[in-house]
Order: C-alpha cells, then structure tokens, then sequence
C-alpha cells in the first residue's frame, strides 16, 4: 500500500498516512467546499490497507485545530473503521488526541469518541 | 464623491458593534480569505481561545450554509450570494447570516430548525451525538451538509439560535430570504 501524503492547504488539513510504518498523521484545518468528495479516497484508501492487515498496531495523530461540521461527521466514520480493526485486534490501535488546553468543543468530541469507540486505546495529548 | 457615505455606514457599524460585514458574492476562495480576516480580527480583540474558536466555528458553518443552498440569483446562472455580520454587544458576540432559498425549501428548513429550538442545551447535546454516529445515508436528497450544521449552530450559541424566512422582493414565487443569528 502506498503512503497518502498531502500537503495542508488553508482550507484541507495535511494528511500524513504512512500505511508503511501504521503511522497515521492529520494536522491542520478542515472545511474544504465539499468534505465528503475530499475525504472519500483517503477512507477508501484506509479501508483498504485495514483490510490487509492483520494484528499489526496503529498509530493514529488526530492533530487537528479546526474542522467542520461535514469534516467531524466523516471522522467519525473513520474512526469507526479503526474501531473495527481493533475489535478484532485488540489492542492495536492508538488514538493520539491533540487538542489545545483552551479548546473545550475538540476536549469534548474526544470524550465522545472514546465513549464510543471502545476498542481503541484514547490517549489524550494537551498542548499548551 | 460620496465620501460621506462612508463614514454614515462606519459610524453605523461602530455603534452597533459590527466587528466584520460582508455582502456579496460566494465562493469557498472568498470564504478561506474572509476566515483569515476574521481570524485576525479576532485575534486583536485579544478574544479568548475557546470563544473565539467558537465564533470562528459558528461563522464557518453559517457561510457554507449559504454557499451550499443559496440557489443563486435568477439573472446570474450560478452566482450564489450572502450576506453574513460579526457583532459584539454587551459582552457578546453575534453572528447572523442571510441569504436567498428557494422557496420549495422553505417548510425544509423550518422542519429541521423548528424541533432544536424547542430542545434543553442537554437534548441538542444529545441530538447532535446521535446524528454524529448516525452513518446511514439520510433520505434528504437535497442536503449536502452531515445533517450537523445547525445542531453545531445551537450547540455553541448561548442563546437559543433564531431564524426568519421573508418573501425576496421582487421574486416572490421564486425565492425567500433566509436570516439565521446565534449568539457566542
């Protein structure tokens, strides 16, 4: 499988899949035109790669400074595809959640990603 | 030169608190520079991180809304257009935005903001937790959005959002004029 790099733009965050190492990085902003057209290969991608693999752990970066509604709710599907994953590998994945200390709406989508995702491990990361 | 003009509608704003004002054509290019504008300008006001976050947020979902559903008006093809303002009044912030509907959606719009108005800060909380994980395509065709945008809306606004849909001038049949504020 290939790794997905893209570059940041004002209005797409840099994504930063290295499917050859499990290192997955998003960073940036999110709230392109249409969200959905932007992210569909990068999950498809991702879904792929899931598929091949079999018990080897992952590292996922959610780094994120803002995203929209339309961005949250594709997340959202991304980490049930990670979830999935874990559920039949426990254990094997890692959220690395960012989020600035003064940022309570991203605090708080997080404690709800964790309630709801309970097959992957949540390590909330505060940055100052 | 009308120069007057301007400083009647600087002097205006100023009283009114209008922190940001724009009106005219959208685009996602003319979005990304006004982000920038705005993130600066709040910046200055040494806002916050968290509400200012939440004005940006708030701002961000109205104007996509716009660009999304505004139809474009009926002498230019796919020209959309709107209008959004940025206020600060006793200690808070105001973001109201408008822009032309078809009028067929209109009873669409009132359907999915009526029922939030009508909910605790607790049930849009939950509202929005269950249309989050909700991934089943939703039967509305029309939407473009995650079906979030306004649950989003009145989730940050400390204020209960509030809207108003009035006949366009002029096109009556056609179009409606959508205004939708919160409060942060």
């Amino acid at each position: 499988m290939t790794d997905i790099y893209i570059p940041a733009t004002s209005d797409t965050p840099e994504i930063n899949f290295k499917f050859s190492s499990n290192t997955l990085s998003m960073s940036g902003e999110a709230y392109p035109e249409n969200g959905v057209e932007f992210f569909r290969p990068i999950l498809r991608q991702l879904q792929n790669h899931l598929k091949a693999l079999n018990g080897d752990a992952i590292e996922f970066n959610f780094q994120l400074t803002y995203f929209n509604s339309v961005s949250t709710k594709i997340f959202y599907s991304m980490f049930e595809l990670l979830n999935e994953y874990a559920k039949a590998h426990p254990n094997c994945v890692l959220l690395n959640w960012h989020h600035d200390e003064e940022d309570d709406t991203i605090l708080e989508l997080g404690q709800d990603v964790q309630e709801d995702f309970t097959w992957i491990d949540f390590n909330a990361v505060v940055v100052a | 030169m009308l120069i007057d003009l301007f400083t009647v509608f600087r002097e205006e704003a100023d009283a009114n608190g209008i922190v940001f004002y724009y009106s005219g054509i959208l685009s996602q290019n003319v979005i990304i520079t006004m982000s920038d504008s705005l993130k600066q300008k709040l910046q200055i006001q040494d806002e916050k991180g968290a509400r200012s976050r939440k004005v940006f947020s708030t701002f961000i979902e109205m104007i996509q809304n716009a660009l999304h559903y505004s139809p474009g008006t009926l002498d230019s093809d796919d020209t959309k257009e709107g209008s959004i303002i940025v206020g600060k009044k006793e200690d808070k912030y105001f973001i109201i935005c408008a822009n032309f509907i078809q009028k067929q959606h209109e009873m669409r719009i009132r359907d999915k903001i009526d029922p939030i108005l009508e909910m605790s800060a607790d049930e849009i909380r939950q509202a929005y937790r269950t249309q989050l994980k909700n991934d089943q395509h939703s039967d509305d065709t029309i939407s473009k959005g995650a079906g979030l945008g306004f649950l989003t809306l009145a989730r940050d606004s400390v204020e209960p959002i509030q809207y108003a849909i009035q006949d366009a001038i002029g096109y009556e049949n056609e179009l409606s004029c959508f205004y939708l504020k919160a409060t942060i």
